[in-house]
């Protein structure tokens, strides 16, 4: 006897699949609503829908969490009548079990916080109970032709589902796959055909057939798939390794309606079952822990790579060792990639709530919206994701809540009475993602803005962001019910700019629309970095931060115009126009012996005037035809008396601004540490790192510097050379 | 030591019937579908099959049908792990050919125990 199993043992992955199954319940509940407004019934997700919940019921019931399986077996129960009816579902069962898929998750994460797991509420019990499937009409049920021996396998939801696809404008195909060993050996298994099936066409039904063993199923099987495709046949066959493929017959039994409604969903996501073969389920706990034992061994490859220059300067042959340092990168190197590609999930994944969350804005609000994903394939790391998720909320809550229009207003401007929101995403480089939340609404209304801001009106989209991002600014004079407190944009750049060192921008359309977008990086703690001098002080900086690294020709420093008249799109504001805080922290501030000057207080011999005293003007430099402020940092740091000779240009809002400094170093990737004490947190300074000499190392974030200098943030100090 | 091919979509439940069984050193297969277990179950033996009922694509009562309609597996004893517990599934299941009918959750000692005389009885006990 082995006494009882230790279900602590399981928590944990307990957690994780009923997190996935809830996720993609949500997303199939919302298929199904989609549907049932367009007239059509969804056999598809309400299965997944039936399964998941079973599943979730299991799980639970080992596990022990009874008010769990309380709630997934009412809505088990729900579901399985929708599944014998082909997917039909009442409009009213829908937000009951959005209910019920919300309280179980509350309960599982109670659980993970090891907070008590309070019983299922009896009125949602009840509610579950009390759905009235009967008056769900059920679809008439198409006749198939197929070999007798697979439709005996067809259910009604199945043939309902073939007959909506090819209602649609899609064929219905059988493709068999026929299993060996040296299939299986080569990696070709019904798994992995179902996966290349599945990217050609939605799999609806897979049979296993019994054949005689021959050469060819020698296991005496073969799968047939029955699939909906508008993809060539030869694709389909290739994708199943199969020599060809055969049309299924589909009697036309569908009303006309949901026909008609069916070829409106060309795009109706392929078979969303989960491919989860060989997928080993990591919590982020282990994989920080390996993350923090792989920052330990950078800095010693640092102190490694010190140690082996001390050795060579004292006339030590080190070719040896340095061959093997150089393995070491290597094999370090690697070993990031890997650690780095474990943490990152899909771009896809992240948005998967957002469907509800506009969901719910939507009926709080009473305004009819659509939501359109453009989710890419990018990835981001899991924290870089959970940090940013809370702004692209706060987004999708101000377009819904303020920028799309009520219906009536929408009429009467001649726009459709549903609005559209569309959330897209790519990745711009392998260090940045840009992800945009627009909106066909009424535009921002800068002259409002402005007035509430006590300012100016704003002549560029970036100066409007500014002034929306104030904070405590809101252009509504009521605190509404989804967004309660205005328009919170202060909290979205806070995120974006100040937590993730990214960048927000803004582009607006008065009546036609609003475009916010966010570029992030794709990771946080480990960066590849320009290292380099300023005077004698050591500074790094992201490289994806840097656009370019120029060399400065002293001769051809351009002294422009006074602050606030700068040419060329380069619009410099006056000094005077800085708000609040100083950009920099006092001296004495900064941790680690890397003492950051007290504004104004710049010493050494490049002291330069603030803007404004700048020798009748600001400092530019010329590249390509474009015209680039240039700020020294060794003046700004007052890092020493050597001169800029180099420049790393950085671009923010589309206008780029150059950065002096004595000389590049080189580049390498860094581990970047938080700076946690508030009294060093400041922008443009975006964390410090450890070189290999056990001293801190700044790590500059000069695209941030650059808006704080171009906004004459820095007081004084701004500076100074705003040689630009 | 017997091959015992453990089929879930749950990979958690998966664990947890290992789990259970650990202590009789037997070999462990998984399969995470119902096409999985006949793909499996076609290309090499086994002594017993572990089987839910509630998978993608196919479940297993649609398994259990396609093992007991092949010469080679009729008699392979499968047991049937699920969370429907009612008379008319125990009923359908046993019917279809399953050697045991046992539902979630189970207890360690009830599963070793099911497993242990399936396994000297060798054969199939319905179907």
């Amino acid at each position: 006897m082995t006494g009882a199993l230790d279900v602590n043992e399981f928590v944990a992955g307990y957690l994780v699949e009923v997190e996935e199954h809830l996720s993609a319940s949500t997303a199939n509940l919302l298929a199904v609503e989609a549907a049932l407004r367009a007239g059509e019934s969804s056999p598809r997700p309400i299965r997944e829908l039936f399964r998941a919940l079973h599943t979730i019921k299991g799980l639970s019931a080992m596990v022990g969490v009874e008010p769990i399986v309380d709630l997934a077996h009412g809505m088990e129960t729900v579901l399985r009548a929708a599944d014998r009816a082909a997917g039909s579902l009442s409009g009213s069962s829908i937000e009951v079990l959005l209910r019920g898929l919300r309280s179980i998750e509350e309960r599982a994460r109670a659980l993970a916080e090891g907070k008590p797991v309070l019983p299922a509420a009896p009125e949602l019990l009840a509610a579950l109970t009390a759905l009235d499937l009967a008056a769900a009409p059920s679809p008439p049920v198409p006749t198939i032709g197929a070999d007798p021996e697979i439709l005996a396998k067809l259910g009604p939801g199945e043939r309902v589902q073939l007959a909506q696809g090819v209602a649609g404008g899609r064929r219905a195909l059988r493709v068999d796959f026929t299993p060996s060993p040296a299939r299986t050996a080569e990696g070709v298994n019904i798994t992995t055909v179902r996966e290349r099936v599945g990217k050609l066409a939605e799999i609806v039904k897979v049979v296993p057939l019994s054949v005689p063993a021959s050469d060819g199923a020698p296991g005496g099987i073969v799968f047939a798939l029955l699939v909906l495709t508008s993809a060539p046949d030869e694709e389909v066959a290739r994708a199943a390794a199969a020599d060809g493929v055969r049309a299924l017959t589909v009697e036309p039994a569908v009303p006309p309606a949901v026909a008609a409604l069916a070829e409106r969903e060309p795009d109706e996501p392929v078979d969303r079952e989960p491919q989860l073969r060989g997928v080993v389920r990591v919590e982020v706990a282990r994989l920080d822990d390996a993350l923090d034992k792989l920052s330990a061994l950078v800095v010693t490859r640092f102190r490694l790579a010190r140690a082996a220059a001390e050795l060579r300067a004292r006339g030590v042959d080190t070719r040896d060792l340095s061959e093997i340092l150089r393995e070491h990168d290597r094999t370090l190197r690697d070993l990031r990639g890997a650690i780095m590609r474990a943490r990152m999930i899909s771009v896809k994944e992240l948005l998967e709530r957002v469907p509800l969350v506009v969901r719910g804005l939507g009926r709080a609000t009473g305004k009819q919206v659509r939501l359109e994903i453009d989710a890419g394939k990018a990835e981001l790391d899991k924290a870089v994701a959970e940090r940013v998720f809370p702004a692209i909320v706060h987004l999708l809550r101000n377009a819904v809540d303020h920028a799309i229009e009520p219906p009536a207003e929408r009429r009467r401007l001649g726009k459709p009475e549903e609005g559209v929101v569309r959330v897209s995403c790519f990745e711009r480089s392998s260090n940045q993602l840009e992800l945009s939340v627009a909106d066909d609404g009424r535009g921002i209304d800068r002259a409002l803005v402005a007035r509430r801001a006590g300012r100016p009106a704003p002549e560029s989209d970036a100066a409007l962001l500014d002034l929306i991002t104030l904070p405590g600014l809101s252009t509504l004079d009521q605190a509404t019910k989804t967004s309660g407190r205005g328009l919170g944009m202060d909290i979205v750049r806070r995120i974006a700019v100040e937590q993730l060192s990214g960048e927000l921008a803004v582009s607006t359309s008065p009546g036609a629309g609003t475009t916010f977008t966010l570029r992030i990086p794709l990771t946080l703690t480990i960066v590849d970095a320009f290292s380099f001098l300023c005077g004698d002080q050591l500074f790094v900086t992201p490289v994806a931060g840097v656009e370019e690294v120029v060399e400065i020709d002293a001769a051809r420093i351009i002294r422009g115009p006074a602050p606030g008249e700068a040419r060329g799109g380069s619009m410099l504001p006056a000094a005077g126009e800085a708000r609040g805080g100083s950009m920099l922290p006092a001296a004495g501030e900064a941790r680690g012996g890397t003492m950051l000057p007290a504004a104004g207080e710049a010493r050494g011999g490049t002291m330069l005037p603030a803007a404004g005293e700048a020798r009748g003007g600001t400092m530019l430099i010329e590249r390509r035809g474009e015209v680039v402020p240039l700020v020294d940092l060794g003046a700004l740091f007052e890092t020493g008396a050597s001169p800029a000779r180099r420049a790393l240009v950085v671009r923010r809002h589309g206008a780029p601004f150059a950065f002096g400094v004595t000389r590049v170093i080189g580049q390498q990737e860094v581990v970047v540490r938080p700076l946690e004490d508030p009294l060093v947190r400041v922008p443009g300074v975006s964390g410090s790192t450890d070189l290999g000499d056990g001293r801190p190392t700044l790590v500059l974030d000069l695209v941030t510097l650059s808006g704080r200098l171009s906004a004459g943030r820095g007081g004084r100090g701004a500076l100074v050379w705003v040689a630009s | 030591m017997a091959e015992i091919l453990v089929v879930d979509d749950s990979r958690v439940m998966r664990e947890m019937v290992v789990a259970c069984l650990r202590a009789e050193q037997h070999g462990f297969a998984h399969a995470a579908s119902g096409l999985e277990a006949i793909e499996t179950l076609s290309l090499r033996p086994f002594d017993l099959v572990v089987l839910d009922l509630n998978m993608p694509d196919i479940g297993g009562l649609e398994v259990i049908e396609f093992i007991r309609g092949q010469d080679r597996l009729r008699s392979l004893p499968i047991l049937v792990v699920t969370t429907r517990g009612d008379e008319e599934s125990r009923a359908r299941t046993l019917a279809a050919g399953a050697s045991e009918f046992m539902t979630k959750p189970f207890t360690p000692d009830a599963i070793l125990a099911s497993v242990r005389a399936l396994l000297q009885d060798g054969v199939a006990g319905a179907g």
